[in-house]
């Protein structure tokens, strides 16, 4: 059964028409104004020098010259560096310092959502506040211990070592969002799974992690454009080994910009976030997160 | 204060669909200036949307709502001079007592000083004056309620106070102070008070006129005890009443409506038309002995409930329930009890026929 | 046999649990009543293991209860929220114990269908908790209860959230489905009294954390052991009278010559009185003022006042009594309960509401 709302206006034809146009109308408007840095960095991304100079023009073949210089740049082309490598390495380290913010995470955020700690005089919202204050501080002022640290483990200009400050830097994030799921999860569900013969360790998993798969969603979402956008860590910490794409891409902005090869690079780089921004979509229209919560 | 006249009211979700479905079929309603009123019936009987039609939450898909005749159906909920009571108590929990009350004045910014004195009149009223500097935040279920109603009453001009389900989260004992503080407030001020509510007790000790609602109909309207002693359908006579009233197939027999299975008959009326016939009567009205028709069986199972119990008794494959002294049966027991002939009604189509 | 021994709880300084103490046999359903914050709910939550007491024990057939975890006890719990796995289909709800208790799919499968059909859902069994109506959730969650055949069910005010009548038919129906299971031991919280005398083969009285009473509903009701107990299983409300034996003598608002026989042999001193509202009726010589009259269906109960003395009357018929109107009344001391200073059922007069 649906029901839809009731249009609150008498039904008269004219008017609705007229509303429905408006509301199309400013619809396109909107679009237009989203869409519109797209396509300028999509069409010069295949002009030439000329192409770019030659001004706004948006009609290959017509108006300019298509290349596929910009695109052959990606590739270490002339005018370009490769940035196949610092792709991948942008993957890993986002996935991989996500995939352990997140368990790491949910499972403190569980563990301060339903136990209590006493460490001192901290209890709980003090352990909470504890992780989120970590973000509280200029990126500027954690650069220089990140980089002594990293130094003195041997992992400078590592994987491994970006991971783990990438992880330092997502945790808490997701123990933030998660600990607000969980506590919007009500705590008889706990105690009716315990009554059902399961316990804490199972009813966890069987029982409150299918239940928070939302929260997980969103808070993944976070660590996941957080750490692929960073730019300002994988700078410091890295030299040539394992640099990351937003400073591989920033590198290309030398004496001359290859705008080409900017726009290029830039649509590969968004290229997954808008992946994951239609999957997330998906999920929310599916009605993922509708009901999970009361 | 005012009359409030229902016409022609009807409402449906979906009212472009080919077939809608009524949430509220079309009723012709009036609600006397001053009266007492209750909505029963169970979930989604369709007297919420009746409330939020009446309060202008909603605009019905047809009809019109008048307010001593004046046609309100396109007014905004801001400009009916309704005041609203819901389930949970509403209040400013940043606010204390007293400017919680004196909100809505403020916001119509009348003059300190009759703020001052309504908020203090109402607080008597309400008998909250002993709480007015406190936050609302502490206050009881019961006090916070209050609190939602006295920023209804506040205002001169209201005209009617809207009730939906106000008693639910108030303590069992709470609820008769609250009953007693609204029902003198109905008395003093003569305001229209219409309640919302699924619990027959709630809906027969608060209101003048219940108005019992299934299926998004009206079903019946009367007093209380008109209800319980004429219910106009054999769902009146089940939703009202613990237990609910008995029913018995019957069928026309030379010009009688006989229930063979409980040995129950009534003369039948001028004109009854066979079909699916049933009598029905209430267990409160079956006396250990006195005038009219015995009725008997077994007695298979009893529900004590204190000065009074419930037993099932049980003939042949009919049963029925009747509410005796405590101690009168046991399980097992052979029972006859008297019921007075005028006790005895008879249904056509589930619809009261006498 | 299930034995609660002298279980004591407090929070914040509140007492939710004052030494509790009972002992619940096997094939009984006992009614716990009374009102809200009385400690019904911290009394199943200990049972259940969900609420660990500051001293006392639960044990079962002689094993001490103390060291095992909810999630070990053989209890069933329903609250009164209605408590699903959201994530699972009403059949993967029920049969989810069964398969926490190691029984492969099929078996639990058949059992759960088996159970919703006895719960009168078996053409839900595809739907998720949040597709059903509070009726239909609260079901889910008995049968979810029923399945594990633990032998100890806790029910705390079941059915509280939901509609009134509805209310009623589900009441019968678990009463119905409880005849099934031979055995059990079933502990029932209510606020009702009506629901809990009708209810129970036993019903235990709570107030402040305290058992005010324990024994069979019958004999509970007939002689309120103290002023506290008779408060809380009546309804309407019980009168409270304070009543001076001596040279003068006075029930409240009334004097020696409604007294009658009910003082003989009492030592002159000061007591009070239970008159429950039913002993009241109209007429007589008092006058009393109407404070607020309540009509339902086929009876009224009244609210009086008498001389200063608030007064309930409960009649069994329909009739208007205006607000502020002045009727007279008359009481049926006789039939009162005679209470000492210290709030202890001293002793009753004639016997009434048993047989």
């Amino acid at each position: 059964m649906t029901h839809q709302p009731l249009d609150p206006e008498p039904r008269a034809p004219v008017s609705r028409t007229l509303k429905l146009a408006l509301k199309y109308g400013f619809i396109l408007f909107w679009s237009a104004f989203v869409v519109f840095p797209f396509l300028w960095a999509l069409t010069t991304s295949f002009k030439d020098a000329n192409g770019v100079t030659n001004g706004a023009t948006w009609l290959p073949w017509l108006q300019y010259q298509p290349s596929t210089q910009g695109w052959a740049s990606l590739f270490g082309g002339p005018g370009g560096t490769n940035i196949v490598r610092p792709y991948l390495n942008s993957i890993w380290v986002t996935l991989g310092a996500s995939v352990v913010s997140i368990t790491l995470g949910t499972l403190a955020a569980y563990g301060l959502s339903r136990f209590t700690f006493r460490f001192l005089f901290f209890r709980n919202a003090d352990i909470t506040f504890f992780f989120i204050s970590q973000r509280i501080m200029p990126p500027i002022v954690l650069a220089i211990p990140f980089f002594l640290m990293l130094r003195a483990l041997g992992l400078l200009d590592s994987l491994a070592g970006l991971i783990l400050v990438y992880v330092a830097l997502l945790m808490p994030i997701a123990v933030w969002v998660m600990v607000d799921f969980f506590n919007s999860i009500p705590r008889g569900l706990d105690e009716m799974a315990w009554m059902d013969g399961c316990d804490p360790i199972t009813t966890f998993f069987r029982v409150i992690l299918p239940n928070a798969v939302p929260g997980l969603v969103v808070a993944g979402m976070f660590c996941v454009i957080f750490g692929w956008n960073d730019f300002f860590f994988a700078f410091t910490l890295t030299f040539t080994q394992t640099q990351l794409l937003p400073v591989s891409i920033v590198a290309l902005n030398s004496s001359v910009t290859p705008w080409w090869a900017l726009s290029a690079s830039a649509l590969v780089s968004i290229a997954p976030l808008v992946l994951l921004a239609f999957v997330v979509e998906r999920f929310l229209s599916k009605g993922g997160l509708a009901g999970a919560v009361r | 204060m005012a009359r409030i006249e229902l016409d022609h009211l009807a409402h449906s979700y979906a009212p472009d669909a080919p077939d809608p479905a009524w949430a509220l079929r079309p009723i012709d309603m009036v609600w006397e200036d001053g009266g007492t009123y209750a909505l029963l019936g169970p979930s989604g009987c369709g007297k919420s949307t009746m409330l939020n039609i009446i309060s202008g939450l909603l605009r019905p898909s047809q009809g019109r709502v008048l307010f001593d005749g004046r046609d309100v159906t396109a007014l905004d909920t801001g400009r009916r001079n309704i005041a609203q009571v819901f389930q949970v108590p509403v209040i400013y929990t940043s606010m204390t007592v007293a400017q919680n009350l004196a909100f809505p004045l403020v916001c119509r910014k009348v003059a300190p000083a009759i703020i001052r004195r309504r908020v203090g009149d109402i607080a008597e009223r309400l008998g909250l004056a002993p709480h007015l500097q406190r936050s609302a935040v502490g206050l009881t279920a019961d006090h916070k309620q209050l609190v939602s109603l006295g920023r209804g009453l506040v205002r001169e001009d209201v005209s009617a106070i809207l009730l939906d389900e106000p008693l639910t989260v108030i303590d069992p004992q709470m609820k008769f102070e609250l009953r007693k503080i609204l029902k003198q407030i109905n008395e003093e001020f003569g305001i229209t008070m219409v309640l919302v509510t699924h619990d027959q007790n709630e809906a027969m000790t608060f209101a003048r006129t219940v108005v019992v609602m299934n299926h998004g109909e009206v079903v019946q309207a009367g007093t209380p005890q008109d209800l319980f002693e004429h219910p106009a359908t054999t769902h009146v006579g089940y939703f009202i009443g613990s237990p609910a009233m008995n029913f018995v197939e019957a069928r026309l027999e030379g010009g009688m409506v006989r229930a063979p299975a409980l040995g129950l008959a009534r003369a039948a009326p001028a004109g009854l038309a066979g079909g699916d016939l049933a009598l029905g009567f209430r267990p409160e009205h079956l006396a250990p002995d006195g005038p009219g028709q015995r009725v008997g069986g077994r007695v298979t199972r009893i529900w004590f409930e204190g000065l009074e119990e419930v037993a099932e008794i049980a003939r042949d494959d009919a049963t029925f329930r009747a509410r005796v002294p405590s101690g009168m049966f046991r399980t097992g027991d052979d029972a006859t009890l008297a019921l007075p002939d005028d006790r005895l009604l008879v249904y056509r189509e589930g619809r009261l026929v006498v | 046999m299930l034995e609660i021994h002298d279980l004591t709880h407090a929070e914040d300084g509140v007492t939710h649990l004052d030494h509790v103490s009972a002992r619940l046999a096997p094939g009984t359903l006992t009614t716990i009543l009374g009102r809200t914050g009385a400690g019904k709910t911290s009394l199943l939550r200990t049972i259940a293991g969900l609420l660990v007491p500051d001293s006392g024990e639960v044990s079962l057939d002689g094993q001490g209860w103390s060291r095992l975890p909810p999630w070990k006890r053989p209890t069933a719990m329903v609250t009164q929220q209605f408590i699903n796995y959201p994530h699972l289909s009403t059949l993967d709800n029920v049969a989810f114990p069964l398969v926490r208790k190691g029984l492969r799919w099929p078996a639990a499968r058949d059992s759960a269908r088996a159970m919703l059909d006895r719960v009168g859902l078996s053409a839900m069994v595809g739907r998720r908790p949040s597709e059903l109506s509070g009726g239909q959730q609260q079901r889910v969650a008995i049968a979810r209860a029923l399945v594990k055949q633990a032998p100890v069910l806790l029910l705390d005010e079941p059915f509280v959230n939901l509609d009134y009548k509805l209310r009623e038919d589900l009441r019968e129906e678990l009463v119905d489905m409880l005849r099934n299971e031979s055995g059990l031991i079933v502990l029932y919280a209510s606020t009702e009294p009506r629901e809990a005398l009708s209810l129970g083969d036993r019903i235990l009285l709570m107030a402040e954390g305290r058992l005010l009473d324990d024994g069979e509903p019958q004999q509970v009701f007939g002689a309120p052991a103290t002023i506290e107990a008779a408060r809380v299983i009546s309804d309407p409300p019980i009168n409270i009278l304070p009543l001076t034996v001596g040279a003068h003598v006075a029930a409240g608002p009334f004097g020696a010559q409604d007294a009658g026989d009910l003082i003989r042999g009492l030592a002159p001193g000061e007591y009070r009185l239970g008159l429950r509202a039913a002993d009241l009726r109209p007429g007589g010589r008092h006058v009393a003022r109407v404070v607020l009259s309540e009509v339902s269906g086929s009876e009224t109960v009244t609210h009086l006042d008498l001389a200063g003395f608030a007064l309930v009357m409960h009649e069994k018929s329909v009739v208007t009594h205006p607000p502020g109107a002045e009727i007279a009344v008359d009481a049926n001391l006789a039939r009162g309960f005679i209470y000492g200073a210290d709030g202890t059922l001293l002793r009753r007069e004639a016997p009434h509401g048993q047989d």
